[in-house]
């Protein structure tokens, strides 16, 4: 058990090693530069390079750089381009803004991808399950941002609501009841939004994985006993067939920063998926590098606890 | 609770929960749901932030709108254009000229010119009833003076340092005359009651001949023969006072003015202050400002926002970059903290500034005019068009500006109410008159005729212009509203043309002497508008049988190698203009050079003169009728295709009002007029949201 | 095909991919998606030639400003364009964009841009995932070092590049190197192919771990048939199936992200135009010209929707477990 959970450790160190490797070297080594990408990009400014050259000390050599620039992130000492703020501070003060709407949309795609996922395996080859299947794809395959302004136009021309950013603008002195609500409100249609694709993934696993117990033996003999057939789902099949989700809890942690950039730009909301799509249009590196960094960090921390978490839940896996 | 219970109610709960959520926020037609301070609070949206409050250092126009509530002016125009005291109560505008006396002239009847001599002369005439002295107030007798004054040389290699060199002259004694109201023609009339004594004084005979050129230049300007230096007299408002409290007066005025001279501060004011010789404060609320020449336009910067002199003086300025650790030397007003918390007098004053986010402005109860009814104004930055859009339609903004495609569906939407006029600018195609065959005024106006500006008008900017025929805001006075619009005629055109000697040839092309006519039409590249209007003019063109190339530049090469080079055929370009006649950069035959505005080449001696006389001209009468006059020469002369103004229309949410205090004390609502621009905010200090509408849709337009 | 693969066993007589098209015809929606992509490919094949640069039957960048902002099936402005401007069906049969461009034609043009984006990222990424995989699979307990010193396994040195790989958040790594590169087209491609590997290595490798360990490839590899041969021959055969899967369904996912990177400004730079592109542009008339986003928008979703049901139902047809 021990040298399991040091032998993965030892893994994800390496794994965290070659990451930070790849985030540092893809905006490092684009050719020619990013200083030189375009000597006409006006995006680009002559202080801007300076600083460039400044934050990754460009004279020493590339390892030199690498740690340098590794122990600036870490220490807090590396600053944006943009406003001369800690990197660190930044994205930490993203994150959080982008919390809630993570937090939201988790619940929204376990809430519903269970019970969906169930109903079409226990209809499985029906019309039902025939059509919820090509509605699960069709959740799949719609552009995020096109559903987004569909969804848009509708509230707006239906209800003439504020849906974008944090919360409706100028309305801090409120009551905290209001105040709540509103964060609420404005956290809905971003939330769902991202949650679409997740609850259509997820309920098409929930759907496979059920599909799987359902005709295992044990649901089988516990069918055959007489037993009442919902008792046989819920009790017996459920608890079995899902199990193995718990391990995906770990998984959700990347999701924090991973596939927000564009529901954030969209609704407005200044979360780290944002920051991170400003950063890169005004080329500022070291958020760029850092959140890359960050993310990846974030995902192996997510596997790991997912892997801590199979191991508890599967006895069967001890190794 | 059994699995499929939970299964059930978990996905119901939480989706009745999110749902519910819609009932406690406001929407457009309830926007005080839970926050009846929605009322008195006004909320304006911009796609960019503002960079620097101080009004005195700002030039973009985030930065002007919000210092333009937190400051006032001495001076702002009224509802039909015309001058309104602000921060000033009442001013008055005269002039003191000066002549030299040339002691070695005679006087008409022999007798040696002396000052002295000069002056009982012409008071003789003056008590006689002259009519030439009439606006006359004081003749004085200036004694010759020795004047000494370093000034500033640079090197005739560039690059090397600037030194400064003594300049000492003895000025002959001169005339002081003081007058009633400005006279531009003043000393041309004395000339003629002095026989031309004022045409035949040579200044340069008082010359150090050895002078180097640009001592030489400031030394001829010293001894000008003659000199108007107009001045206006500001009898300030008592008892205003600044947000911090400290009482405004003319010390705050002077202040103001020193801070946009001052090199270090590099104020893009600069150039409409420059023409100023001195500003005194003989009282403590008397400003008297005397310009160097007649400068007319000089005016109207008076109504610029007037700064707090006991924040940014030096004294101040030193004690705050030592507070910040920084060189007290090098510390100027651009890096005090004041162009971030700016103070004024204006009706609102500077709370919160959250950079790319919104700035937060509160009422000033003190405020002189008497405070806003609106409790705070915000201004939110929302980079985005699509959802500056949404926020409107939400209710959570009070303004939109709606794109000329947008107009007509949003015109009889009830929700809003819709003001609109024309823009201070035009767009036109300029001609580069040095170069054939744009010499010729009949190819100009050919050229001209061409066009269907109507169909531009309609298709490029969806009927949202209206055409121009001159080089001033149509709004004005100055613009002459008799200049007929040149007819869209083709096929007279032609018959120009051909007048001009150009022939079609055998394939169609016209050509003289054998040489196709055919030229290159230019324009910068991220402009749509401007894009089209290209298109358009060399379809219609080609038309008439003329080659014409077209071609979207950068907007650095277009400006940097093309127009300030003067290195182009034609071009499609904008001018945006103030409320005043002065276009003497834009037309005047000085302003040829490279870098300089009149990059078509446009000269012609008698519009010349008239946009000389225009700017030293201080009688609104004779300014505008030579305004007009300009304005039929140039529309002769064509040296742009004068094409169309844009139309702006801003919309706002219908529950907003005008709250006025009737003579016996009540309160009433108003309708929002606009203003002869067709702007709504004239009497921004008076509107105020109600919960539902007041009275029937609204349709203001000019 | 190897006629011992695993899946072959169960049937009796047809063989085995014959059984596999047998099961998957009877998938009525994944036909209908097969189908929709097929229509996609004609439309896109046909519209190359239709709206090429040079001389275009259906012009999409011819502009006419007086037919700015034209709702569907509209008819052009006859007295305002010349005869030579006019479009060539005589109706905007999508409309018409804020420069008066015709939106079909610019749709025509995109469809096979979208395409080929689609298809030779995948192509990309399916290369690199056989030849990882394989490796891994095959030579996976090969060890690397210097002289004595053995240090990494291939398998644990390719595992480890699939985990670096899938630990990147792949929209934002890609949105990074898009926008770090200067802006092309083929940039796009490879830097969504380069990303996207790493499914079908994973699966390759698993797949070929389980296979070389039956009878035939034993068999082939006692005969002294050469490693290289033994995997192109017999392995790789074998693991067409799951790589047919994942391809299809990669394809859907490279033309969403090209569309999300157009949406945000880092797609396939003009004057190519893609759906993608044509949404972007098109997202500030959302309430004026909503044409705009809602033709792209539903032609990428119909498109990403058909090949995700085909490849759903290869998958299906693939798997004998499915099959019931």
């Amino acid at each position: 058990m021990l040298a399991f959970l040091l032998r993965t450790a030892w893994k994800k160190l390496w794994t965290l090693f070659f990451v930070s490797v790849i985030s540092f070297a893809v905006v490092y080594l684009a050719p020619g530069q990013p200083s030189q990408i375009d000597p006409l990009n006006p995006r680009f400014t002559p202080q801007q390079l300076e600083r460039y050259r400044k934050a990754f000390g460009l004279d020493q050599p590339l390892p030199v750089q690498y740690a340098r620039f590794y122990k600036q992130l870490l220490t807090g000492e590396l600053r944006s381009f943009k406003d001369n703020q800690p990197v660190l501070g930044k994205i930490v003060e993203r994150t959080l803004n982008s919390l809630p709407l993570f937090l939201v949309g988790t619940i929204l795609v376990w809430c519903y991808a269970f019970p969906f996922g169930i109903a079409t395996a226990v209809k499985r080859n029906t019309g039902f399950d025939r059509c919820t299947t090509v509605l699960v794809f069709a959740l799949i395959s719609i552009p995020g941002f096109y559903l987004a302004y569909l969804t848009i136009i509708f509230v707006v021309d239906t209800f003439q609501v504020d849906v974008i950013g944090l919360r409706t603008f100028g309305r801090e002195d409120v009551g905290w009841l209001y105040g709540a609500m509103d964060r609420t409100w404005h956290l809905v249609l971003p939330s769902l939004l991202g949650a679409a694709a997740g609850i259509a993934v997820l309920s098409r696993y929930v759907r496979s994985q059920m599909l799987e117990v359902m005709s295992a033996d044990y649901v089988r003999t516990a069918r055959s006993k007489g037993l009442d057939e919902n008792r046989v789902l819920y009790h017996h099949a459920l608890r079995n067939g899902l199990l193995p989700f718990v391990t995906m809890l770990g998984l959700l942690i990347p999701g924090l920063i991973g596939g927000s950039v564009i529901f954030e730009t969209i609704f407005a909301w200044p979360g780290i998926g944002r920051l991170g799509y400003e950063a890169i249009l005004s080329r500022d590196y070291p958020v760029v590098i850092a959140l890359n960094f960050v993310a990846a960090v974030l995902t192996l921390i997510g596997t790991l606890l997912s892997d801590l978490l199979y191991m508890l839940v599967d006895p069967r896996i001890r190794l | 609770m059994s699995a499929k219970t939970v299964l059930i109610l978990a996905p119901t709960l939480v989706s009745l929960f999110l749902a519910q959520s819609y009932f406690w926020v406001p929407s457009f037609s309830d926007q005080v749901r839970g926050d009846p301070g929605r009322l008195t609070r006004y909320i304006e949206s911009s796609i960019g932030d503002a960079s620097i409050l101080n009004p005195t250092l700002s030039a973009d126009s985030a930065s002007s709108e919000i210092a333009g509530l937190v400051f006032d002016g001495l001076i702002d125009r009224d509802m039909d254009l015309s001058y309104r005291g602000r921060l000033a109560e009442s001013w008055r505008i005269f002039e003191e000229a000066y002549l030299l006396v040339d002691e070695t002239q005679r006087l008409p009847d022999g007798g040696p010119v002396t000052a002295e001599a000069l002056r009982r002369r012409l008071e003789a005439a003056l008590a006689a009833g002259q009519p030439s002295l009439a606006a006359v107030e004081r003749i004085e007798v200036e004694p010759g003076r020795e004047l000494s004054e370093r000034v500033e040389v640079k090197p005739a290699d560039k690059g090397g340092p600037a030194k400064t060199v003594q300049l000492a002259l003895r000025r002959p004694p001169r005339l002081k005359f003081t007058l009633r109201e400005v006279d531009q023609d003043f000393f041309a009339k004395l000339d003629r009651l002095l026989d031309g004594y004022v045409g035949r004084i040579r200044p340069t005979r008082w010359l150090n001949p050895g002078l180097e050129p640009p001592l030489r230049e400031r030394a001829l300007e010293l001894l000008a023969a003659t000199e108007h230096n107009p001045v206006i007299m500001f009898q300030l408002r008592k008892g205003v006072r600044f947000h911090d409290g400290q009482e405004f007066d003319s010390r705050d005025v002077r202040f103001t003015y020193e801070t946009i001279m001052d090199p270090r501060n590099l104020s893009p004011r600069v150039p409409d202050f420059e023409p100023i010789k001195s500003v005194e404060t003989p009282g403590r609320h008397t400003v008297r400002v005397t310009y160097k020449r007649l400068f007319q336009p000089g005016f109207e910067s008076w109504g610029m926002g007037m700064l707090p002199e006991h924040r940014l003086n030096p004294e101040a300025l030193r004690a705050e970059a030592r507070a910040l650790g920084r060189d007290p030397d090098r510390f100027t007003a651009r890096d005090s903290n004041f162009s971030r918390h700016p103070i004024g007098t204006g009706p609102f004053r500077f709370v919160e500034w959250r950079t790319d986010q919104y700035i937060r402005l509160a009422r000033y109860d003190g405020h002189w005019d008497g405070p806003p009814n609106f409790r705070e104004f915000l201004y939110r930055i929302i980079p985005d068009p699509l959802t500056t859009e949404l926020t409107f339609y939400a209710g959570t903004t009070d303004e939109y500006a709606a794109q000329p495609h947008q107009v007509e569906r949003l015109r009889d939407d009830p929700r809003f109410m819709q003001f609109s006029g024309l823009a201070l600018g035009y767009t036109y195609i300029g001609y580069n008159m040095r170069r054939a065959p744009f010499q010729d005024e009949r190819v100009r106006t050919a050229l001209a005729m061409a066009i269907n500006t109507q169909e531009i008008i309609s298709y490029v900017l969806y009927g949202q212009a209206e055409p121009i025929t001159g080089p001033f805001p149509k709004q004005t006075d100055f613009y002459d509203p008799t200049v007929r619009p040149l007819p869209h005629d083709p096929a007279g055109a032609l018959r120009l043309l051909e007048e001009a000697g150009y022939r079609k040839n055998g394939e169609g092309w016209l050509e003289k002497d054998g040489k196709p006519l055919a030229f290159t039409l230019i324009t910068n590249s991220g402009n749509e508008i401007r894009k089209a209007v290209m298109a358009i003019a060399q379809n219609a063109w080609r038309r008439l049988g003329i080659k014409v190339e077209t071609l979207a530049l950068e907007w650095a090469v277009f400006i940097n190698e093309r127009v300030n080079k003067a290195d182009f055929d034609a071009l499609v370009l904008g001018w945006s203009m103030g409320l005043d006649a002065d276009i003497y950069q834009i037309f005047h035959s000085s302003q040829m050079g490279p870098f300089q505005l009149n990059f078509v080449g446009y000269r012609n001696p008698a519009a010349d003169d008239l946009m000389v006389r225009i700017r030293q001209e201080y009688n609104r009468e004779r300014q505008v009728a030579m305004a007009r006059e300009l304005h039929r020469l140039i529309a002769k002369d064509q040296p742009y295709t004068f094409l169309f103004v844009g139309k702006w229309t801003a919309l706002y949410d219908r529950k907003i009002t005008r709250q006025v205090r009737a003579p016996d004390g009540s309160l009433r609502y108003a309708a929002i007029v606009p203003t002869k621009l067709g702007s709504p905010k004239f009497h921004f200090n008076q509107w105020i949201k109600v919960p539902q509408p007041v009275g029937g849709p609204v349709h203001a337009a000019r | 095909m190897a006629s011992n693969s695993t899946q072959a066993t169960s049937t009796s007589g047809a063989s085995p991919s014959r059984i596999v098209w047998r099961f998957f015809l009877k998938n009525r929606v994944a036909v209908a998606g097969m189908l929709t992509v097929a229509t996609f490919f004609v439309v896109a094949l046909v519209g190359l030639p239709l709206t090429k640069p040079e001389h275009p039957t259906l012009d999409p960048r011819e502009v006419r400003l007086p037919d700015k902002l034209k709702p569907p099936l509209s008819m052009p402005n006859r007295t305002a364009l010349a005869p030579e401007l006019l479009p060539r069906l005589g109706v905007y049969l999508f409309g018409t964009d804020e420069l008066g461009r015709d939106v079909f034609a610019r749709m025509l043009e995109g469809a096979f841009v979208s395409l080929a984006v689609g298809f030779v990222a995948v192509g990309i990424a399916v290369a690199i995932g056989l030849a990882l995989g394989g490796m891994a699979g095959y030579y996976g307990s090969l060890t690397l070092g210097f002289g004595r010193y053995r240090l990494v396994t291939v398998d644990t040195l390719i595992t480890g590049l699939i985990d670096v790989m899938l630990s990147f958040p792949s929209f934002f790594l890609i949105l990074t190197v898009v926008a770090v590169l200067p802006p092309s087209i083929w940039n796009i491609m490879v830097v969504i192919g380069l990303t996207s590997w790493e499914g079908t290595a994973r699966f390759v490798r698993a797949e070929i771990l389980s296979l070389r360990e039956q009878e035939f490839v034993q068999a082939a590899t006692a005969l002294g048939i050469p490693g290289p041969r033994v995997i192109m021959r017999h392995l790789l055969p074998n693991a067409v199936a799951p790589v047919l899967v994942s391809a299809t369904l990669g394809i859907a996912g490279a033309i969403l992200t090209e569309s999300g990177l157009s949406f945000l400004g880092f797609g396939v730079p003009p004057p190519n135009a893609t759906w993608g592109n044509i949404l972007s542009d098109g997202k500030r008339y959302l309430f004026d010209a909503p044409w705009l986003t809602f033709i792209p928008g539903t032609a990428i979703f119909l498109l990403v929707l058909a090949f995700n049901l085909f490849g759903e139902g290869l998958r299906e047809a693939f798997n004998p477990k499915l099959r019931r």
